[in-house]
């Protein structure tokens, strides 16, 4: 049976449910301080048996604390999400309905793109073709501000990819939803969408694991199919992984929509 | 016997928002709630109690009250004859895993909100937003309506308003429109209830508490903040801290 | 002060035992007087206590007190709040000292007070004192016990960080209104300070769940490429662009090499005369041509040949850029600059009609397929 919640696992629950996702050592940080002020048992090493606890009291629920890896610097991150799709999940008011539309078809394009991320423009260019209620671009700026604030998206230099909240939460759904686009890491085995593939034999890293996997080797090799790893290490050379690569010219000045009047 | 209840129960559905009265004496007694308990599943209520947590939670996304009808009609349905049980368990469920707490405001209509059992700590890391700065402003309104003898009358609130650089006619910078944020949200969320003064020409309206703000904190923690923003002892005022003091 | 006196101790004898449930509350009297007097409390008083910890008498154990005195308690409290009540005018009375008598009786009672029952008693008499204590005091015109809201206002423009550029004697202008200015933050700031008067329950968010999702239905593929080092030019463009962008590669730089061809003409021959923005690339004739005129000129001004700006009239103007200088600034700071144009089929009419345009700057050129941009 699983055992019994006490004030300090409450605690942390509500202070991780206002944030929605915390960083590793913030959630540590967290642990140790719900446990001192509630003086239940603290031990530094037992934060993932304190939230199993919280866990298995949320399990009926449908909702859960799950870790994950951030995709750009491979920290540890913990969220608490959502497990279930029913009517009243539905309910949420926290965007409107083109909103959510917005959101979905930006997560198409970044999870179609092949580096992770979106530009605004390909984005606000979708403003107008919404289904549910067209958006004017300003707006559309505006409510991309929000999902980035919101902590659902995340933005460098003018460029979208999900944030680690959103891939904690929407894992299943993306690898169930976008089954032939979608790819796993092949060291860490989650779902990566900023990722290298292998030339050779097409499979994918997150960068973090990239990083992690080639330190110890002398020359990099593809895991999969021992093929020389013809992208760049990150964190070997001075280029910087985690920006977004090099975009278009067209990409940096106007967006023009002529087909629309 | 049941049944004659529960098709009494049901021609209520229509009522989207609730605000007829949903007679007490229509439901059933606690004996009638066992009894009924007893013909259902227990799957299917646990079922139906992890539902109205969840629903309980999206609707206080907003921090819109929570309506009875609204619960029945979206979430227990075909299970009336066992609300009371499945209610009762949701707001135990809320307070054993979340630390938080169903309070019925509104016992004629039976509207509900949650609030949290936890005091929140000193310099507690929540997450900070415009949700946050909104929370000064209301403290701001429920310490001038306090401090006032518990009514305040609208011009006295914007004035006062007006010294903090809110204006009701600006679009304020971090507020936005901020006349609708105090006149409809928080009169919404039932923090403040703002009524008309009768026979006033232009009209007038007074400001009091809502009683999501008699809930989510108390005179005598109003009467503590601003202790602390004037730099004096909660006694140096001296009716209004035998009144909080005397406010459960 | 003599008067102001009476309203003063009546409050501060009982209320000490609640704030300080340790000591009674007789003997606390003296203390409390001097504190509310005293300007500034330490700290220590107004801060550091959660709501639940102050205001919670100590009781003992239901039981614990011998049933009978209990019982008498209870019937002493009643008749207490019966006698004040029925002596409304006399206790309000300036005159009168029945109210501290009755506060002072109350306490002796507390002070054999154990149980639950008997405290909602005292706390029922001590709304009811505390009513006509502040009635009294509102009689009284206490200067002392008032809520000063002006001093309120601007001991929270204080806590919030107002910077008061202007001196003080300055402000007495607008109703006294002081000048000076809240930093961006002071809301924010004040909303931090709030959360440990509220008891406010943190809400939950999601993303998942919160629309309806299609049914798994495969996605169309989209061939990614094994990281082809080329492909990273082309991809972030909009759908529209790169498809012209292929078929029309060289035709647009041609094309983009013509306008500046003309521009640059048109510098020469007056180079400090800026040209509006939509006399150069409004086409009267054709909305599509004015689309591409403008798509056509923003590569122009990326590249640093031109400047795109604002005139005293808040309308757009091109120029030409002081040739090396101004092709080191865009590279430099400006080089990520993105602008997000739209111009609807309405608008390029109303601008056509405005502007008075009735023929295009920039001609059309000679022959070109121009199906895929042409309106249907």
């Amino acid at each position: 049976m699983a055992a019994q919640m006490t004030d300090a696992h409450r605690r942390f629950l509500q202070v991780l449910m206002s944030h929605g996702i915390m960083e590793g050592s913030e959630a540590r940080k967290l642990h140790r301080r719900c446990c001192e002020i509630h003086k239940v048992y603290y031990a530094h090493d037992k934060l993932d048996d304190f939230i199993s606890t919280i866990n298995s009291h949320l399990q009926p629920l449908f909702m859960q604390i799950r870790k994950g890896m951030s995709e750009g610097d491979g920290r540890a991150h913990y969220a608490l999400v959502n497990l279930a799709e029913t009517e009243i999940t539905k309910m949420a008011s926290d965007y409107t309905e083109n909103e959510l539309e917005l959101f979905r078809k930006a997560m198409d394009l970044i999870i179609l793109s092949e580096n992770g991320f979106a530009s605004s423009t390909e984005i606000l260019n979708l403003a107008d073709q919404l289904k549910t209620k067209k958006m004017k671009k300003k707006e559309a700026e505006q409510v991309l501000k929000v999902f980035v604030e919101d902590k659902w998206l995340s933005e460098r230099n003018g460029e979208y990819t999900l944030h680690t909240r959103c891939i904690i939460e929407m894992e299943q759904y993306i690898l169930s939803n976008y089954q032939d686009v979608a790819r796993k890491c092949n060291i860490c085995h989650s779902l990566a969408i900023q990722s290298q593939v292998c030339e050779s034999c097409g499979i994918a890293m997150h960068l973090p694991c990239v990083r992690k996997y080639f330190r110890a080797q002398t020359e990099p090799r593809c895991p999969q199919c021992n093929d020389f790893w013809s992208c760049d290490i990150p964190g070997t050379s001075r280029m910087d992984s985690q920006s977004p690569s090099k975009t278009g010219r067209a990409e940096k000045s106007f967006i023009l929509s002529p087909r629309r009047c | 016997m049941s049944q004659r209840k529960r098709s009494k129960v049901s021609g209520f559905s229509q009522g989207d928002d609730g605000d007829e009265d949903f007679n007490v004496s229509q439901t059933p007694t606690h004996s009638q709630v066992q009894r009924n308990l007893e013909r259902r599943s227990q799957d299917q209520v646990n079922q139906k109690v992890s539902e109205l947590v969840q629903f309980l939670l999206v609707k206080d996304q907003k921090k819109i009250p929570i309506k009875r009808a609204d619960i029945l009609k979206k979430v227990i349905r075909e299970y009336r004859d066992v609300y009371s049980e499945i209610i009762n368990r949701a707001g135990r469920t809320l307070q054993e895993v979340f630390g938080l707490q169903l309070v019925e405001i509104d016992t004629r209509h039976h509207i509900y909100i949650l609030t949290s059992n936890l005091p929140r700590a000193e310099g507690e890391n929540l997450r900070r937003d415009n949700q946050t700065a909104k929370l000064g402003l209301l403290i701001i309104i429920l310490s001038f309506i306090f401090m006032r003898g518990n009514s305040a009358k609208d011009g006295a609130v914007w004035e006062f308003l007006r010294r903090l650089r809110v204006q009701p006619g600006e679009r304020h910078e971090v507020f936005g429109d901020v006349k609708k944020l105090v006149t409809e949200e928080f009169v919404r969320q039932k923090y403040l209830e703002i009524t008309p003064i009768p026979l006033t020409d232009p009209p007038e309206f007074k400001y009091q508490w809502g009683p999501r703000a008699a809930k989510e904190t108390s005179k005598k923690d109003v009467l503590r903040f601003v202790a602390k923003i004037q730099g004096k002892d909660p006694t140096f005022w001296t009716s209004q801290y035998t009144e909080a003091e005397a406010t459960p | 002060m003599s008067e102001a006196s009476g309203s003063g101790d009546l409050s501060s004898s009982w209320s000490s035992g609640a704030e300080l449930p340790s000591t009674s509350r007789n003997g606390a009297v003296p203390q409390r007087t001097q504190s509310r007097l005293s300007s500034r409390p330490p700290a220590s008083g107004d801060e550091g206590e959660e709501p639940e910890a102050s205001g919670e008498r100590p009781t003992q154990p239901e039981g614990a007190g011998d049933e009978r005195s209990r019982r008498m308690i209870r019937n002493q409290y009643r008749e207490l709040i019966y006698n004040v009540q029925q002596n409304r005018e006399d206790m309000l009375s300036s005159k009168s000292n029945r109210l501290t008598e009755a506060l002072e009786e109350a306490n002796k009672l507390f002070s054999g007070v154990s149980c639950a029952r008997e405290a909602v008693l005292d706390a029922q008499f001590l709304v009811l004192a505390s009513n006509l204590g502040k009635e009294k005091a509102n009689e009284l015109h206490s200067e002392m016990t008032a809520f000063d809201s002006l001093a309120f206002a601007e001991d929270l423009l204080t806590f919030m960080g107002i910077n008061r550029i202007e001196v003080e004697d300055n402000d007495s202008d607008s109703e006294g209104i002081s000048g000076g200015y809240l930093p961006s933050n002071a809301w924010q700031k004040l909303g931090e300070e709030t959360e440990k008067y509220f008891r406010r329950a943190p809400s939950f968010h999601y993303m998942l769940g919160s629309f309806k999702s299609d049914p798994p239905v495969p996605r169309q593929r989209i061939e990614r490429q094994k990281k082809a080092t080329g492909g990273e030019e082309k991809r972030a463009m909009p759908a529209q662009l790169k498809k012209m962008e292929e078929s029309h590669q060289e035709a647009t730089e041609k094309e983009v090499e013509r306008i500046l061809g003309l521009l640059q003409t048109h510098f020469k021959n007056d180079p400090d005369t800026p040209i509006s923005f939509f006399d150069l690339v409004i086409d009267p004739n054709s909305f599509a041509r004015t689309v591409e005129n403008i798509f056509h000129v923003s590569f122009i001004i990326r590249d640093g040949f031109a400047r795109l700006k604002l005139d005293d009239d808040k309308l757009p103007i091109i120029e030409p850029s002081k040739d090396n200088e101004g092709r080191e600034d865009d590279r430099g700071a400006g080089a990520r600059n993105q602008v997000v144009l739209s111009l609807s089929h309405q608008e390029w009419k109303e601008i056509v009609e405005t502007y008075e345009i009735t023929e295009p700057m920039i001609s059309p050129p000679c022959q070109r397929n121009e199906d895929e941009m042409e309106i249907p």
